[in-house]
């Protein structure tokens, strides 16, 4: 039997099966090809048979003599057929309450990439607050650092107390959403390369120090309604911001601290990892932004605001420490004791190895 | 299928049917443009939807609606800039709307489709390929305000380089790769029209086995014969058919593109060996060397 024939005998079915790509492409389903034949389960059934039989030509193609072009096309058909045989999986809103209430925290729990973040931003943060508070010792220090006009623009701002309406809520609430979040997302792309991560983590941490200090001097005005503004959010905002540093900095270190993988596994299995922290640092940037949008603009009493603060602050570390502790895991995670003890074994391996060497080398001399 | 693996921008992927086939890698060429009509489609849509809020704003009472429509532009803003990719691959298979214009569609490196996860990953990283930012100004245009910044992808560019599958960073960390999907469902077999390649192809002796690589090759050479010229094509295929002239025993004039397609009808199209091609005109003719003296037609007509 020649080529030209065994083509013709099996184009039916690929032109069948094109067909059907075709309806599952444009419509996504299959009810009205050639008169209702495929439709429902019927057509599923059909659907697979044509596919394997395309795989096994393709799998044929070099003992059947194919034509390359023939093979190509081949290839783009069982490609094509396979993207829909096998679709893209959706989100599903109940894993992502898991994800946040349960993956997140013992992820940021277990994680030192978000110490180290943490470290770096709250660190600095209070440093500079210092710096910028202490006119006797460093005059020059909030100027250097966040511009003389930047000082004055902010002074000038909260000159008067603080009074709003509700237009005034609702758009700075969407406009700290859009604005804050971004810069949370932006810090977690840039750890994959880390430096800049660390850079808008370190700038963050500077100058709002830096502001918060110079507004805590006792000759500036407005002092105390900065300090009735920015009560309420603080803890939800510089948190959030810890957060997404952190989550990009694990996403950097895969590509350094490869664990025993190669090297484009860990970058690939710390994504994952740094995925729910991220999810958390967002969730808490939306809280931040509703608080400062809502309640930090409005007219309500200190105590309030900051008891909104002290309980916002309650929260978080609920949600870190005991939400986040390590739980003794269930059958469930069968896999990942597993996993474990190996790497145990692995360590013990290594110490009696090295036991030994000691050993040989004592001997040796 | 050869040992070694081809340098090419074709990358194999194994399904659960245990069959292995090629998919062609999108590179920068493809993928800058996709890029870019996403970005449009981005603002399209932000526009679009903020002008008929205000529209509506306008109809109701925009007084009190005005401050909600600003709010929920932002968000849209915000959802829209960092969301649209994720949200596009992850319900459309794998593409967005520029992705679907200009014919890629993202997978990961498995060949599975693409996750809702790894959409995410993928799209949120986005941000550090297109770095670093240059100024306008840094690039010679001296007046431009300083403000105005323009994502040079180097970053993006460099790791698709340097990387097997094309990838950049969002795709490294994902697991995702960028494949070429179109759609030319063509189902191409060469047709021949010259009469004297059925006649030549019926001197052809019929103990010769064509291989594997020999019939690839004719193929290859019979998809790409119409792009060369008639002198350019007899010299391509002088290599091969030099040592099959004394194989077959033919006179040394006889046209090698000739000789090479008709090899390639009697592989892939003629019907069987034992049947009597319809030679008509050219009936009596022979290309064979001990009919030397006979007048033949098929090398003198080319």
């Amino acid at each position: 039997m020649n080529v030209a024939s065994i083509l013709e005998k099996r184009r039916v079915q690929w032109n069948e099966l094109e067909r059907l790509c075709d309806a599952m492409e444009n419509r996504g389903r299959t009810d009205n090809v050639s008169g209702g034949e495929h439709r429902g389960a019927q057509g599923v059934a059909r659907f697979s048979t044509l596919y394997r039989a395309a795989c096994a030509d393709l799998a044929l193609a070099d003992a059947y003599q194919l034509p390359p072009n023939t093979v190509t096309y081949l290839h783009q058909l069982v490609a094509r057929a396979h993207n829909q045989l096998y679709r893209a999986t959706k989100f599903q809103p109940s894993s992502w309450i898991d994800v946040i209430f349960h993956d997140a925290p013992q992820q940021i729990f277990a994680d030192p990439c978000v110490r180290v973040a943490t470290l770096i931003f709250f660190g600095l943060f209070a440093l500079s607050m210092y710096l910028g508070y202490n006119e006797a010792l460093f005059p020059e220090f909030a100027n250097a650092m966040v511009g003389a006009s930047q000082l004055e623009q902010v002074e000038d701002m909260y000159e008067k107390p603080l009074s709003g309406s509700l237009d005034h809520y609702v758009t700075m609430a969407g406009f700290y959403i859009n604005h804050n979040t971004g810069i949370g997302l932006q810090c977690f792309a840039f750890g994959i390369l880390i430096i800049p991560c660390v850079f808008i983590l370190s700038y963050n941490a500077i100058s709002l120090g830096t502001i918060f200090g110079y507004m805590a001097r006792p000759d500036v005005t407005g002092g105390d309604h900065f300090f009735h503004f920015v009560t309420a959010h603080g803890p939800f905002e510089l948190t959030a911001i810890a957060l997404s540093a952190g989550a990009g900095l694990r996403l950097g270190l895969g590509a350094f601290r490869t664990g025993g993988l190669t090297r484009y596994d860990s970058i690939r299995r710390s994504a994952i990892r740094a995925v729910p922290v991220m999810a958390a640092s967002a969730m808490l940037f939306v809280l931040a932004a509703f608080t400062e949008g809502f309640l930090s603009p409005s007219p309500a009493p200190y105590v309030f605001k900051a008891g909104w603060a002290i309980m916002s602050s309650g929260l978080i570390s609920f949600y870190f420490v005991v939400l986040g502790f390590p739980r003794q895991e269930g059958p469930s995670d069968y896999f990942a004791n597993r996993t474990r003890h190996v790497w145990d074994d692995a360590e013990d391996g290594n110490t009696v190895f090295e036991d030994q060497l000691i050993e040989d080398t004592a001997n040796a001399t | 299928m050869s040992s070694a693996a081809a340098l090419d921008t074709t990358i194999a992927v194994v399904t659960p049917e245990n069959i292995a086939f090629n998919y062609q890698l999108a590179g920068p060429f493809r993928r800058l443009p996709a890029y870019l009509i996403d970005f449009a489609v981005r603002w399209v849509v932000i526009i679009g939807v903020v002008i008929v809020m205000l529209l509506l704003g306008l109809m109701i009472d925009i007084s009190f609606l005005g401050p909600f429509v600003v709010a929920a532009a932002f968000i849209l803003n915000f959802a829209v800039s960092w969301f649209y990719g994720t949200i596009l691959e992850t319900y459309y298979n794998g593409r967005t709307v520029g992705k679907w214009a200009t014919g890629i569609r993202v997978i990961d490196v498995e060949g599975h489709p693409i996750s809702g996860t790894r959409a995410l990953i993928r799209n949120l990283l986005r941000v550090a390929d297109l770095a670093p930012m240059a100024a306008l100004s840094q690039l010679g245009a001296e007046d431009a305000p300083p403000a105005f910044l323009i994502p040079t992808a180097m970053i993006g560019l460099l790791s698709m380089i340097f990387t097997r599958r094309m990838q950049r960073l969002g795709d490294l960390a994902a697991g995702t790769m960028v494949i070429i999907d179109e759609r030319s469902w063509r189902l191409p077999i060469a047709k021949v029209d010259d009469p004297r390649v059925a006649a030549l192809a019926s001197f052809i002796p019929g103990d010769y086995r064509i291989s594997r690589s020999m019939a690839r090759t004719l193929a290859i050479y019979a998809e790409r014969r119409h792009y060369l010229t008639p002198a350019r094509r007899r010299e391509v295929a002088k290599h091969l058919t030099i040592p099959l002239l004394d194989r077959f025993e033919f006179r040394k004039d006889v046209d090698p593109d000739l000789l090479m397609y008709s090899l390639y009808y009697k592989t892939f199209l003629a019907e069987s060996s034992t049947e009597i091609a319809d030679l008509g005109p050219l009936a009596g003719y022979s290309p064979l060397q001990r009919d030397v003296n006979k007048p033949t037609g098929l090398s003198d007509t080319i």
